[in-house]
């Protein structure tokens, strides 16, 4: 037997098998749910919105059948509705809704819109607005009638053309442990309008054994850094200076707001840095009677600490009767993208979609409530059940919340390091700041963001 | 210290070690049949104050578990089968075929183990989208074709098969594909075993690869529908710990099926002689 022609043969064999196993189990291409042929224009319907305005008795892509994708990472039960309803109005477009992990869809979204294959539509968070604006599609809207149903839009011009903008609105507020409130021999008219107020509170909702807690009357562990940045607007001071790209933590206002935190544990005693140290599951577990948070606390309350008996009210401000400057930095959940490099079709289609997103305000509510959002369409702002959810309902009006821009990660994460170093590494508050503010400073000048807290509706009222 | 005193403390050594190892697998198993409230709770407690089998039925509520468990299955078999015969069929020829560049292509694998594959990602992802390739399951196979460690691993265990059995065989007329086939691949269920545990492992826990290669939900993987479990503002813990319990019970399966042949294989490392 030659041993060299059957190796060689061998080897040929051999790879041309390799080659072809995967194959054998390859499925290669996307099965898309197929769409119907939509011939009937007039369909009877009203049309929707106030001035910014959806007239569903048309026909979108000439009634042919047509697919889209829409990506998103949370809730797609909540979108889905909105998919669904536009579905049964057009009956030749499907979207499949695509939900999508939080953590790596700012990697993945990005390199799927770089080609041809992208989804049609995309969620987006203005956390990454830098990563996807390359990538967006314009409104195709009436600015002015866009402007005149939504809050904040000219915020989010870039060049004058809005890429996404704000369906709802999120900020922080006090959440408290109703049965320590009562325990405590509160009531509702010792719900705290002031600081001075909420301390008296707060000392009254501690119980300490010597030296050692039982209960906090107050826990910001976690969220202090936050509480400190709304907290600057009701100073009456901005937090970014007029340039919008210099952020201004290094200032006294700062240092008061600081020192005002630390010493609600260092003197008033409510709490300490090592009692709970995660201010969020310390109020769920029943260690805190009172914690700082965002709206998006309710949904993680009524999840995963069920039995937590709890209420809600505005954060406290300077002086009774007094209106701040701003109560809070809100930030808004933005609505979609439209991917320009989406074929012709699915981006008309993907604008018609738009339109009727903003304009289904029975859906748009229960998108909002789930997330605890205040609503940014003003045809919303009296809507019943906004006014009756826990969250929403304290706020009172949204117009008294600044919306910086798109807030760049390094402003949170700087701040945070910040208020850490001076509540657990005994860092002096004037060293803390200046570090956090030259290193955001830094990081901010390499990017494209500028802070728009100059069109806040109060700016002209700004102290700095 | 006698003999029998030293085995004492070494089984005593080992005994904690290994049940600080299990330990966090043991409480996430008894973690899955508790509503979240106890998960989070202060008071925790190893077995369940309240049994609960919500997080088990509920599974299929967040993400088509049974479709992204039966996809997983496939791809890791697929990954696994071809693999390990592309890896044996490289290391035999590396093993014991002569030819000119030899140890410069095997150097060439070694040298594909060193590169992290984090710095590849993006250029194959463009690769892959240039041909047409994004989602599919030949997007996930096809970069795990050719195992670097695979081939090391069996090109080593193939250099100790003696070739006065390959060349008996060819004196009788065994073709090189009977011999690779019915002499080679028999003598080498050792190392195979153990390369088929590794293999189906790292295909059934592989996450970004098939994350970024899969756009339609009907074709993703196990390992990326559990990550929906986290969302923005908070974990289900106890879906999560459900799905991970569920999803670990193949590679218990694939190590049950293997683990003979795979100690046997590392004991024969061990002892080379």
């Amino acid at each position: 037997m030659a041993p060299h022609p059957s190796r060689r043969s061998f080897l040929l064999g051999a790879a041309s098998i390799t080659a072809l196993v995967p194959l054998a189990s390859c499925s290669g291409g996307t099965d898309k749910p197929a769409a119907v042929q939509d011939t009937q224009p007039a369909k009877g319907l009203d049309i929707q919105g106030v001035n910014f305005t959806y007239d569903p008795n048309t026909l979108v892509n000439n009634g042919d059948p047509i697919t889209l994708d829409w990506w998103l990472w949370d809730s797609d039960e909540k979108f889905s509705a909105f998919a669904d309803a536009y579905q049964r109005i057009h009956p030749n477009v499907q979207i499949n809704v695509v939900n999508q992990p939080w953590d790596d869809y700012w990697t993945k979204l990005p390199l799927a819109l770089q080609g041809q294959d992208g989804p049609a539509i995309f969620n987006i968070h203005n956390s990454h607005h830098e990563n996807v604006l390359p990538y967006c599609e314009a409104y195709d809207v009436d600015l002015e009638a866009l402007s005149q149903d939504f809050v904040g839009v000219d915020g989010h011009l870039v060049d004058g053309k809005v890429y996404y903008m704000d369906y709802g609105l999120m900020t922080g507020l006090i959440y408290y442990n109703k049965s320590m409130w009562e325990a405590a021999g509160l009531t509702e008219a010792d719900v705290p309008v002031t600081w001075d107020e909420f301390r008296t509170v707060a000392r009254k909702l501690t119980i300490r054994d010597g030296d050692s807690f039982q209960q906090a009357g107050f826990n910001f562990n976690t969220s202090a850094y936050v509480l400190l940045l709304g907290k600057h607007y009701q100073s009456g001071d901005n937090l970014f200076d007029t340039s919008g790209q210099q952020v201004q933590l290094d200032t006294d206002t700062v240092k008061a707001d600081l020192a005002f935190l630390t010493d609600l544990y260092d003197v008033d005693k409510v709490g300490s840095p090592d009692f709970g140290n995660n201010s969020d599951e310390a109020f769920g577990q029943g260690l805190s009677a009172m914690t700082y948070n965002w709206g998006h606390f309710y949904g993680t309350l009524k999840k995963d600490y069920p039995s937590i008996d709890f209420g809600t009210f505005r954060t406290p401000v300077a002086t009774k009767g007094e209106e701040p400057y701003a109560y809070d930095r809100y930030n808004g959940e933005s609505t979609f993208g439209i991917n320009k490099n989406a074929p012709e079709g699915a981006r008309q289609v993907a604008q018609d979609f738009l339109t009727f997103f903003l304009t289904s305000n029975d859906l748009l509510v229960q998108l909002c409530l789930n997330y605890s959002l205040f609503p940014s369409s003003l045809a919303l702002a009296d809507n019943s059940e906004v006014k009756e959810h826990p969250v929403t309902s304290v706020l009172g009006s949204i117009d008294r919340y600044v919306w910086p821009g798109p807030m760049p990660a390094t402003v949170e994460d700087n701040t945070k390091i910040a208020v850490s170093d001076v509540l657990y590494n005994g860092v002096a508050i004037d060293k803390a700041l200046a570090t956090a503010t030259s290193t955001i400073d830094a990081d901010i000048a390499k990017t494209e963001f500028a802070a728009v807290e100059n069109l806040y509706v109060h700016a002209d009222e700004a102290k700095g | 210290m006698s003999k029998r005193l030293q085995t004492i403390v070494l089984e005593g050594v080992l005994l904690v070690l290994g049940v600080t190892t299990v330990f966090p697998f043991v409480w996430m198993l008894f973690s899955a049949f508790k509503p979240n409230s106890e998960i989070r709770s202060l008071d925790q407690t190893l077995l369940p104050r309240q049994w609960t089998l919500e997080n088990f039925l509920g599974l299929q509520d967040t993400f088509d578990f049974v479709r992204f468990f039966a996809n997983s299955l496939g791809v890791a078999l697929a990954i696994t089968a071809v693999t390990i015969y592309t890896s044996c069929l490289c290391g035999y020829v590396l093993a014991k075929y002569r030819f000119r560049g030899r140890n410069a292509i095997f150097g060439f694998i070694l040298g594909t183990m060193m590169i992290p594959w984090a710095v590849t990602i993006i250029p194959r992802y463009t690769m892959f989208e240039a041909w047409g390739l994004r989602d599919s399951y030949l997007s996930l196979i096809l970069p795990a074709v050719l195992s670097g460690f695979g081939i090391f691993m069996l090109r080593q265990s193939m250099a100790d098969v003696p070739d006065a059995i390959l060349e008996a065989a060819r004196i009788d007329g065994a073709s090189e594909i009977y011999i690779f086939h019915r002499i080679v691949l028999p003598m080498s269920r050792n190392p195979i075993s153990a390369l088929t545990i590794f293999q189906f492992l790292w295909a059934w826990e592989d996450y970004l690869w098939p994350y970024l290669m899969i756009d339609s939900e009907d074709k993703q993987v196990l390992a990326v529908g559990l990550t929906t479990f986290s969302g923005r503002y908070g974990t289900d813990y106890g879906g999560l710990f459900a799905a991970t319990t569920i999803s670990v019970l193949p590679v218990l399966i694939v190590y049950l099926i293997f683990q003979k042949r795979f100690i046997a294989g590392a004991a024969a490392a061990a002892v080379k002689g």
